[in-house]
């Protein structure tokens, strides 16, 4: 149990429920970023605790059967003055070759992390797929089979790339290393005011859609699911096409590109769909969704609602929408072009290409959305150092501890010795204003008084685990 | 620009200078040393006009719009091309930015100087022969790139006569020239899918002729990077039309079999990826079939201890299983 972060005097099933945790910062990094990753962090651990404890049945009999379980039988009271907690350290965990960071988002098969590739020290995003988890949605074992040998074959700037694949199979485990990308466009669409983009961005934007798409096209893929949540960026502003579980590649020799199924995400899909047609022709699918997504980029609204999927299956299938007032020509016409109901009327990928819109840059606006900041981090610092640092200095500030004899109060505590020390925060807090990296650095200079300056650092981490309790 | 002293110099004085100077150059008489340093001192100057400086910003729109019509009015743009040579160093250099920063200038929705050489195909024409002059090809290179990014410059070249030079020079000895103009010459094929489809259909015969030649070469770089383009222009959804002519020729499916054997690991890889295409074809046509039968058992034995070893990649494998079944399966058009 390698991240296992608390110990309790009673059975380990009993912390369980609760998950009481608590982080205390590794001294050398600064609060304030840590403090962000509590929750998500609190989670994950949990997951890995069970995890790893138990087997896999066990496993799954926990998750099944938690609320039939007599309660009392199964937990065990404690109080929580008794609960002695454990300093999280930030363990370092290597898969293959590539060293774990923080969780980055996630998906409906599982976690995305950051990852650091210790050969090329190159930043990637791995994609966690748990094989029981998997098993669980229908054809997802084959869906991912199908995406990652399709996304083997593809190699495009603005496509997104599969860098390697691991298999472990204790684990259960199937990991897929990725280019490093930020967050998606929908992310960013949600932190922006009125949730739309000005119209030099969502230019530059677009441009690189229809550019990958021309390249997906050329291989013969249907996407099948562009919306802003499968647009993802890199810190240099480079949109990625992902997300190609339902796409589909037909042959080389096919005579044009009917398709029979669609299955992408309801608001994006095309009148033909919505209708239920047969067949219809399939790179229309993929420009009907780029139109919705620059609908919604430009406008914060979308062309078609409904309350549930048929009513808004009902509004797409009608295929009348209205543009806001202030989106004027050429944009309007484009948008007008580009979601055309009849898919052989609708414009086509070259047709969009030399649209005037495109040809265009809008003038530069005031503002531009910057990339939404990760838990807070604006300028996205690699999340994979802090486990290097606690693992390769770990031996460094025990000498430190070794005359300030704290070392041992501060692998474990308890929720009173918490309480003191956050008031204890509280007054610290509003005397100064110094902030992590400056505690540090004058902690460093170790004598008994420096330690215990350093208390109150540790104690943030009380206030996270107050937090997280309530979680 | 301190460094010149006071040199609020307007654009129409600046670029008047410089063609002064280039034409001292061009005569080479015994003030070519003096014209060689009017002509870098006036391309700073214009440089920073569309860059700026450390200490400065570039101009405003409105002098580098002055400053674009004097470019065209004075056709300095050409005369700066044609005596690249003559040029030195940094020079070349700032020319080469100064052409592509100018070439990107938008007006709205125009691009005047796109218009500007379209009305002037000599600038190309001249840009592409660069790859003849060692000392002005890299130059030249940037700046048919950029070109090549605008449609309406891009078909220019493509159905210029002087296209076909680029077979030459992708074979060049000069193993960074080469590399140059091959992506020079990728670009121009790959970039406007419509424009180089349409163009590869409509001169089929005369381009693949050539290409030929690529395939046979002698220089190892050549042959692999020319057969790796191949796959990817006959793979393109776009070229469709052309894949099919491609595969309907029996010299075609020779010449890739015969690659399958090179000594080279990587061009016999490269050449299975076109050689697949030939045996997935619905509608063979008869005499690919009559070779494909010729060959069966040999094919399929070849194909059975082909790259072995490359067993983590499943697309590869699956794709070799799917040619094997097919060869297998293989049978005379009913009739014979």
């Amino acid at each position: 149990m390698s991240e296992t972060m608390f110990n309790t005097n009673s059975s380990v099933e009993s912390a369980l429920p609760a998950s009481p945790e608590t982080e205390l910062v590794n001294r050398i990094f600064s609060v304030e970023s840590d403090e962000q990753l509590k929750p998500i962090n609190a989670a994950e651990n949990a997951e890995i605790w069970l995890a790893d404890g138990h087997g896999v049945d066990q496993l799954d009999g926990l998750d099944d059967d938690l609320d039939t379980v007599n309660i009392n039988n199964f937990f065990h009271r404690v109080d929580s003055d008794q609960i002695i907690y454990q300093t999280k350290k930030k363990q370092l965990k290597l898969i293959g070759k590539y060293v774990m960071g923080d969780l980055l988002g996630e998906g409906s098969y599982g976690k995305v992390k950051e990852m650091l590739d210790s050969e090329t020290l190159c930043r990637r995003a791995v994609k966690i797929f748990k094989e029981r988890k998997l098993r669980r949605i229908p054809n997802g074992e084959q869906n991912v089979r199908k995406e990652i040998s399709l996304l083997k074959t593809l190699r495009h700037k603005n496509v997104i790339r599969l860098i390697d694949e691991l298999r472990v199979p204790e684990k259960q485990k199937l990991y897929l290393v990725l280019e490093f990308c930020v967050g998606s466009l929908q992310v960013m669409l949600e932190s922006a005011p009125g949730k739309k983009l000005p119209a030099r961005q969502a230019h530059g934007y677009f441009t690189q859609l229809l550019n990958g798409l021309e390249y997906l096209h050329g291989a013969r893929v249907i996407h099948k699911d562009i919306k802003p949540g499968n647009l993802l960026l890199t810190l240099e502003e480079v949109l990625k096409i992902s997300d190609f579980g339902v796409a589909e590649t037909f042959d080389l020799f096919a005579k044009d590109d009917t398709c029979y199924v669609g299955q992408g995400s309801p608001a994006f899909q095309p009148p033909e769909i919505a209708n239920g047609a047969e067949s219809f022709p399939g790179f229309k699918v993929d420009i009907w969704s780029s139109g919705v997504t620059l609908y919604n980029i430009m406008t914060g609204q979308y062309p078609f609602e409904g309350d549930n999927i048929y009513r808004l299956f009902e509004n797409i299938g009608k295929g009348e929408f209205t543009i806001p007032e202030q989106i004027q020509d050429p944009l309007r016409d484009l948008l007008i072009g580009m979601l055309r109901k009849d898919p052989m009327e609708r414009f086509s990928l070259q047709q969009v290409k030399q649209h005037t819109w495109l040809n265009r840059k809008p003038p530069p606006s005031d503002y531009t959305v910057p990339i939404p900041a990760l838990k807070n981090d604006k300028w996205h610092n690699m999340t994979v150092l802090p486990y290097l640092y606690s693992h390769y200095y770990e031996d460094l500030g025990a000498t430190y501890d070794k005359d300030g004899n704290l070392t041992e109060e501060s692998e474990y505590f308890t929720e009173r010795e918490l309480n003191a020390a956050a008031e204890q925060l509280k007054q610290l807090t509003e005397q100064t204003n110094g902030n992590g990296p400056s505690n540090q650095s004058s902690s460093n200079s170790s004598t008994k008084r420096g330690r215990r300056k350093k208390r109150p650092l540790t104690c943030i981490a009380v206030q996270k685990f107050s937090f997280c309790k309530q979680s | 620009m301190p460094l010149f002293g006071k040199s609020q110099k307007g654009p129409a004085e600046v670029v008047k200078a410089l063609k002064e100077a280039v034409n001292g150059l061009e005569k080479g008489d015994k003030k070519a040393e003096k014209a060689q340093e009017d002509v870098s001192k006036n391309l700073v100057l214009i440089k920073n006009m569309l860059y700026g400086t450390s200490e400065s910003e570039p101009q405003t729109d409105i002098i580098v719009a002055q400053l674009a019509q004097e470019l065209y009015n004075s056709n300095l743009l050409l005369l700066l091309i044609q005596n690249l040579n003559r040029i030195d160093f940094e020079g070349k250099k700032d020319v080469a930015q100064v052409f592509n920063n100018i070439l990107r200038r938008q007006i709205g929705t125009r691009s005047p100087t796109v218009e500007y050489i379209c009305t002037k195909p000599e600038i190309l024409c001249t840009l592409m022969s660069g790859y003849e002059h060692q000392e002005i090809a890299l130059n030249c290179g940037t700046m048919l790139r950029e070109c090549a990014r605008y449609e309406a410059l891009a078909k220019i070249m493509l159905y210029s006569e002087d296209f076909y030079n680029f077979f030459r020079y992708v074979e060049v000895s000069t193993f960074d020239i080469a590399s140059d103009a091959f992506s020079t010459f990728k670009e121009l094929l790959t970039r406007h899918k419509m424009l180089c489809a349409e163009f590869l259909e409509l001169n089929y015969d005369k381009v693949f002729n050539h290409y030929q030649r690529l395939l046979n070469s002698e220089n190892y770089v050549t042959r692999r990077q020319s057969l790796k383009l191949l796959g990817e222009l006959l793979l393109d959804r776009h070229n469709f039309t052309v894949m099919t002519r491609y595969i309907s020729n029996p010299d075609n499916l020779k010449l890739m079999m015969n690659m399958l054997k090179e000594r080279s690991r990587n061009i016999q890889f490269e050449a299975f990826h076109v050689f697949k295409v030939f045996v997935a074809n619905p509608n063979k046509p008869k005499p690919i079939l009559d070779i494909l039968l010729r060959n069966q058992e040999k094919l399929v034995e070849f194909l059975m201890k082909f790259h072995t070893d490359r067993c983590e990649d499943e697309q590869f494998n699956d794709e070799k299983a799917y040619l094997i079944r097919q060869i297998k399966e293989l049978k005379p058009l009913p009739g014979h």
